[in-house]
């Protein structure tokens, strides 16, 4: 499964990468796709399972998508995104 | 696929503005001037009586256009979203030093790009300060700066900004004795297109920038960061269409709109260092803010209400700058314009520092 998460802020995108490498798969940092939103921030896109929002970045991850072949199914979304 | 359709949005959008800036000259706007946020949001403050240099005032309808035509598409395709709340303060106070550095240069970011495609080689300093300056900011983001995250806000508060902008229009159309306004041979707020030229630019520009995200910091910080291209390409683009149709116009009418060299360019100044200096606090304040100005006032128009405190910071800097001597002119810099750009400076760094380093858990 490949998904994308989207943050309030950079600093957010750091703390969920460092989450992700944590868990050992690989994330990659890049900006987020205008598809997906019309703010220009950053977002982490990674392979393999689901990977929640933990305490330390609980409060910076705006959504998580799935990267399906017809478009982007939401997986996670912050109770006031 | 995505992602070339992406780019090629950027490249289109990037040429029609471009397009646009150099025809909005040949419309009668100052040179090298048909879009600058910062001189444009300056000649607003002063149309409202901010300040009293009286060469400098004029509602610009090219404001109330981008905001309005971001405003426009971002209700069309479902992308209005009222938000804030993202450190407001620090937000306003970023946007006055931005404005301070803007104005030690006379430009934006927007601009900067303008007169590098009329010829204005100080343009150059400035565009290398610019980048030392996002340099700096990206730094700070990679050691985990952020002024927090965004809340969702009432839709009555996302419509607040768009709606000051018409009340401006009104304002602008019935010209009322208390609104100011630079007589034609005035200076640079007496020269501008017609309203209708203005606004329908603007409208275009607002909304070609809010589908593509067009910024003008963006594309140098995501170089920087991501090794991403897709904004610099919009900004490559800007340039190389206006410098087209600067040249096309220069050849073809009486007018002369690529002037080559760094002495007797229009609305700038040969001080290099001060040129580096002015941008270098720009860039820095912009990364900080999450976009240039140009980008501001898309956001804003988008429900943004973070960047709307971030115009009026910078709508209140430019009114500061003309009543405290601190803008620059074609004669150069001033000392307190020095003196502020060097504290603007100061300030941005402590800003990024105490958001960086002294987080509470």
């Amino acid at each position: 499964m490949k998904y994308i998460a989207t943050f309030y802020s950079h600093f957010g995108a750091i703390r969920y990468k460092k989450l992700c490498e944590g868990r050992n798969q690989e994330a990659q940092i890049m900006p987020v796709p205008r598809d997906l939103s019309s703010s220009c921030g950053t977002c982490v896109r990674y392979e393999g399972d689901l990977i929640l929002p933990d305490a330390a970045c609980h409060e910076e991850v705006e959504q998580i998508v799935q990267i399906t072949q017809f478009g982007y199914e939401t997986a996670y979304l912050a109770e006031e995104a | 696929m995505k992602l070339k359709t992406e780019t090629r949005w950027i490249l289109t959008a990037g040429c029609i503005i471009g397009v646009i800036s150099s025809l909005l000259v040949f419309f009668g706007n100052p040179a090298n001037m048909g879009f600058c946020i910062a001189c444009f949001l300056r000649d607003t403050s002063g149309a409202l009586g901010l300040h009293s240099a009286s060469a400098v005032q004029y509602i610009r309808p090219e404001i109330i256009g981008l905001v309005l035509g971001s405003f426009l598409l971002a209700m069309w395709r479902k992308e209005f979203s009222p938000r804030g709340g993202s450190a407001p303060v620090t937000r306003f106070m970023l946007g006055f030093f931005v404005m301070i550095g803007c104005l030690m240069f006379l430009g934006c970011p927007f601009r900067m790009i303008l007169r590098l495609a009329g010829g204005d080689f100080n343009a150059i300093l400035g565009f290398a300060g610019f980048a030392g300056g996002i340099l700096t900011g990206v730094f700070f983001l990679n050691k985990g700066y952020t002024l927090k995250r965004t809340y969702k806000l009432s839709r009555t508060e996302g419509f607040a900004f768009p709606a000051i902008q018409v009340l401006f229009l009104i304002l602008l159309v019935a010209a009322p004795a208390f609104i100011h306004f630079t007589a034609s041979a005035g200076g640079p707020g007496g020269k501008h297109a017609a309203v209708f030229i203005s606004l329908l630019a603007g409208l275009l520009v607002g909304a070609l920038a809010q589908r593509t995200r067009l910024c003008m910091v963006g594309g140098i910080r995501d170089m920087i960061l991501f090794r991403d291209s897709k904004l610099l390409f919009g900004f490559a683009a800007i340039l190389l269409s206006a410098l087209a149709c600067n040249l096309i116009l220069t050849a073809t009418t009486a007018g002369v709109y690529f002037q080559p060299g760094f002495s007797g360019q229009p609305v700038a100044h040969t001080d290099g260092l001060w040129n580096f200096l002015g941008m270098y606090l720009t860039g820095f304040g912009c990364v900080l803010l999450g976009g240039c100005p140009l980008r501001q006032l898309v956001l804003s128009g988008e429900g943004n209400s973070d960047s709307a405190v971030t115009v009026l910071g910078l709508m209140v800097g430019a009114a500061f700058c003309h009543n405290f001597g601190l803008a620059s002119s074609a004669d150069g810099p001033t000392a307190n314009g020095k003196i502020a750009v060097l504290i603007g400076i100061a300030a941005v760094c402590a800003i990024a520092c105490l958001n960086t380093f002294r987080k509470e858990k």
